[in-house]
């Protein structure tokens, strides 16, 4: 199956990318989890015509030099969902978007690279109320795309709470993480 | 000019030991006055495993300590049969002890030592002691069941203090104790701080017992007394819920982190042993690697460990007597120390009671009474082994619970179980006293109030000891603000609520950081987005 533009997760960013690229034509479609799936803007998405698969969520994706070609879903196993660009809105922590392990904080789905403080012990402030490092852990970019070894992976746009320096945890991020999303989509239109 | 005693023995300290002492000082009729920096059981009481120990553990190096855990265990079901489960303990040897010297052999060597300790102890096989807990490593090559349990220190200790009050004595919580009042080689009281008021006050005895555990160190020295204390930092994680239901220990030599104890909706790992400084007995943080070793360990008595949520991390100073010659503070004896400082050290009026551990405070809190009565002339003999303590009184939480109307709610069984008999003093007088503030331990409005009005709580730290307000699965994260006002309210200063929140989510904070990975990490954020439009400290209505 064959998309310009497949974004993975359902969240603001992602809604907001996924319709605004839907609208302006191009063929998506949103692969969500679906707990954290944006209600207002899914109606818009599928009333523009854009393809949902809710309740299923990428396992793996098959690169070719410095591109993403396609990935795979848990439920649609056999099939290969293949696009000319990507948005990847997984969130942070708490959506797994990213991961922290004793050891590292990695991007579990493709290995994308993260920017993160090595020194645990920088990590959190004693005051719950302060603000707190973790916060600002995400993924990398360059150009707006996203890093992996160093490379960038040139289809591949990072978008809202997975990217370092977002965090709507604290404090409203509304007006970031969406133009985190328009940013993406110049992007890929420029393209 | 004669001295006027308001008061025959005061006591510093309000742990397990403190509690322990006033309490039974006041059942042989003194008049006693308890002092405690902060609320009850803030030091090494609340930071521990709570495991009843059978005694096992220290069979075959101690058999001392081994009899002394396993007298306390018995008298301990009866006398505070609500704080105590029965849960009965594995000691599990793995294929792994083989090659350190610590099979089945071992195991033979062990069990002989328990039985001749009086600690009824039985080896099973692999199978039998997976149905009996099936969370145990399935790996394991031997089995010894013994009477280990767990029991709340939190509840034990408020009971003593409860038990104490009602036999009249005395007691100060966030009363700093400053000085002795001294005249030549004779202690005649302590100067104190109200810590909340910032009130100097002097109270006079006859005798004082330090029983201030690793802080006890410190309250000798202004007596011109030297006790060679040895902070020995123990480590412990708590998991996001009851992982077994049977205590799991490993058959060997005694290590870290072999002890995994279910308490209540938890279950905990520990512990470890490290020596530190007196300077950072207040603020005790756990290292991430003592949280690695503990994971390691605890894996290893149960490996569906690793995929388990934790929740939070903590650590307590045990008040060891020292020992240079061992440096890692294993090999000491857990003995009690009852030092008599007029025939030790020349000071008059002044008793120290430290070592032991928490299985065995009321033998410590018996040893101590019995010298303060023997300075005071008093021959009235110990009864605490027999009197059960308030909450234990009226046998099981069944018959408690029928004291209810109709069918008791959620709330109502777990105040029962919590608070024992004296559930009778819970109001449950309309329909929002039944309402649960905190959902992981069903708390509710009315056991708040009573905790209020009867067990001297004053923050939410307070109240959670007494009441597990915020300590299950979500850490308070979905009832402080609930909880704060309704505390606040119950205090009659509503106004105090946000701060009382504030500094709860704090508290948590800093159990949280040092394991904030995985999960727990996810819980932190998550955390952070609850309390984002409303700051604990912004807080105006619920």
């Amino acid at each position: 199956m064959k998309f310009d533009v497949i974004i993975i997760g359902g969240g603001l960013a992602g809604m907001t990318a996924a319709t605004a690229l839907q609208e302006a034509g191009l063929k998506c479609a949103v692969i969500a989890e679906g707990l954290s799936l944006h209600n207002a803007s899914r109606r818009e998405f599928s009333t523009a015509g854009g393809t949902l698969l809710t309740g299923d969520r990428v396992t793996e994706g098959q690169f070719e030099d410095n591109r993403l070609l396609s990935v795979r879903t848990e439920k649609l196993e056999d099939v290969l969902l293949e696009a000319d660009s990507f948005i990847l809105a997984t969130g942070k922590f708490f959506s797994k978007g990213i991961v922290a392990d004793m050891d590292k904080v990695y991007e579990p789905l493709f290995g994308l690279d993260v920017e993160y403080e090595e020194d645990r012990s920088k990590w959190f402030d004693p005051s719950f109320t302060a603000p707190q490092k973790f916060l600002e852990f995400g993924v990398r970019t360059k150009d707006g795309c996203a890093l992996k070894d160093g490379k960038p992976i040139v289809n591949l746009f990072p978008a809202g709470e997975i990217l370092s320096g977002i965090s709507s945890a604290q404090s409203d991020a509304t007006e970031q993480i969406k133009k985190s999303a328009q940013d993406a989509v110049t992007a890929i239109r420029r393209k | 000019m004669p001295v006027k005693n308001e008061f025959d023995v005061i006591i510093i300290g309000g742990g397990i030991t403190g509690a322990g002492t006033a309490r039974d000082c006041a059942m042989r009729g003194l008049r006693v006055l308890l002092i405690e920096r902060q609320d009850i059981a803030t030091g090494a009481t609340g930071r521990n495993h709570g495991l009843l120990h059978s005694g096992a553990r220290y069979a075959v190096k101690d058999s001392e300590s081994a009899e002394e855990c396993i007298r306390e265990n018995k008298i301990l079901r009866h006398i505070a049969a609500n704080c105590v489960e029965d849960t009965g303990g594995l000691f599990i040897t793995l294929p792994e002890d083989a090659e350190t010297g610590y099979g089945l052999d071992y195991q033979a060597t062990f069990l002989e030592a328990c039985n001749s300790a009086g600690i009824e102890a039985r080896a099973i096989s692999p199978r039998e002691a997976i149905d009996m807990e099936p969370s145990v490593n399935p790996t394991l090559i031997g089995a010894v069941v013994v009477p280990d349990g767990s029991v709340d220190p939190f509840r034990l200790c408020s009971a003593n203090v409860t038990d104490a009050v009602l036999h009249g004595a005395k007691v100060l919580a966030y009363t700093e104790f400053l000085d002795f009042i001294r005249e030549g080689d004779t202690i005649l009281g302590v100067k104190v701080l109200d810590t909340r008021s910032g009130e100097k006050a002097e109270y006079r005895a006859p005798v004082t017992v330090n029983a201030a555990g690793i802080w006890g160190h410190g309250v000798a020295e202004k007596a011109g007394v030297h006790i060679g204390m040895y902070p020995a930092k123990g480590a412990l994680l708590v998991f996001g819920h009851r992982v077994n239901n049977v205590v799991i220990n490993r058959c060997r030599k005694s290590a870290d982190g072999d002890i995994l104890v279910p308490g209540d909706s938890v279950t905990v790992i520990g512990t470890t042993s490290t020596k530190v400084p007196f300077e950072e007995c207040d603020n005790m943080e756990v290292t991430p690697d003592e949280v690695r070793l503990l994971l390691r360990e605890g894996c290893a008595l149960c490996p569906s460990l690793s995929s388990t949520r934790i929740l939070r991390a903590y650590a307590g100073v045990r008040p060891l007597v020292a020992d240079d010659s061992d440096p890692t503070g294993r090999s000491i004896s857990r003995g009690i120390v009852c030092l008599d400082h007029e025939s030790r050290d020349g000071v008059k009026g002044f008793v120290s009671i430290t070592g032991g551990k928490l299985m065995t405070y009321r033998l410590m809190a018996e040893l101590a009474t019995d010298a303060v009565c023997r300075k005071l002339g008093v021959s009235r003999s110990c009864t605490t082994a027999e009197t059960p303590l308030p909450g234990s009184m009226d046998g099981r939480i069944e018959s408690v619970s029928k004291r209810f109307e109709g069918k008791p709610t959620a709330g109502q069984k777990s105040a029962a179980g919590r608070q024992g008999d004296m559930v009778n003093k819970i109001i449950f007088e309309t329909e929002a006293d039944k309402q649960l503030i905190c959902e992981c331990e069903n708390v509710t409005l009315a056991e708040i109030k009573y905790a209020v009005r009867e067990l001297g709580v004053r923050n939410l730290q307070d109240l959670r000891r007494r009441t597990r307000v915020g300590m299950g699965t979500c850490q308070g994260t979905l009832c402080i603000r609930k909880a704060a006002k309704a505390l606040a309210e119950a205090l009659g200063q509503p106004e105090l609520a946000p701060k009382l929140a504030a500094d709860y989510l704090d508290e948590r904070w800093k159990g949280m950081r040092a394991v904030g990975w995985g999960d727990t990490l996810r819980e932190m954020e998550f955390m952070q987005r609850v309390y984002k439009y409303q700051k604990p400290y912004s807080y105006d209505e619920v």
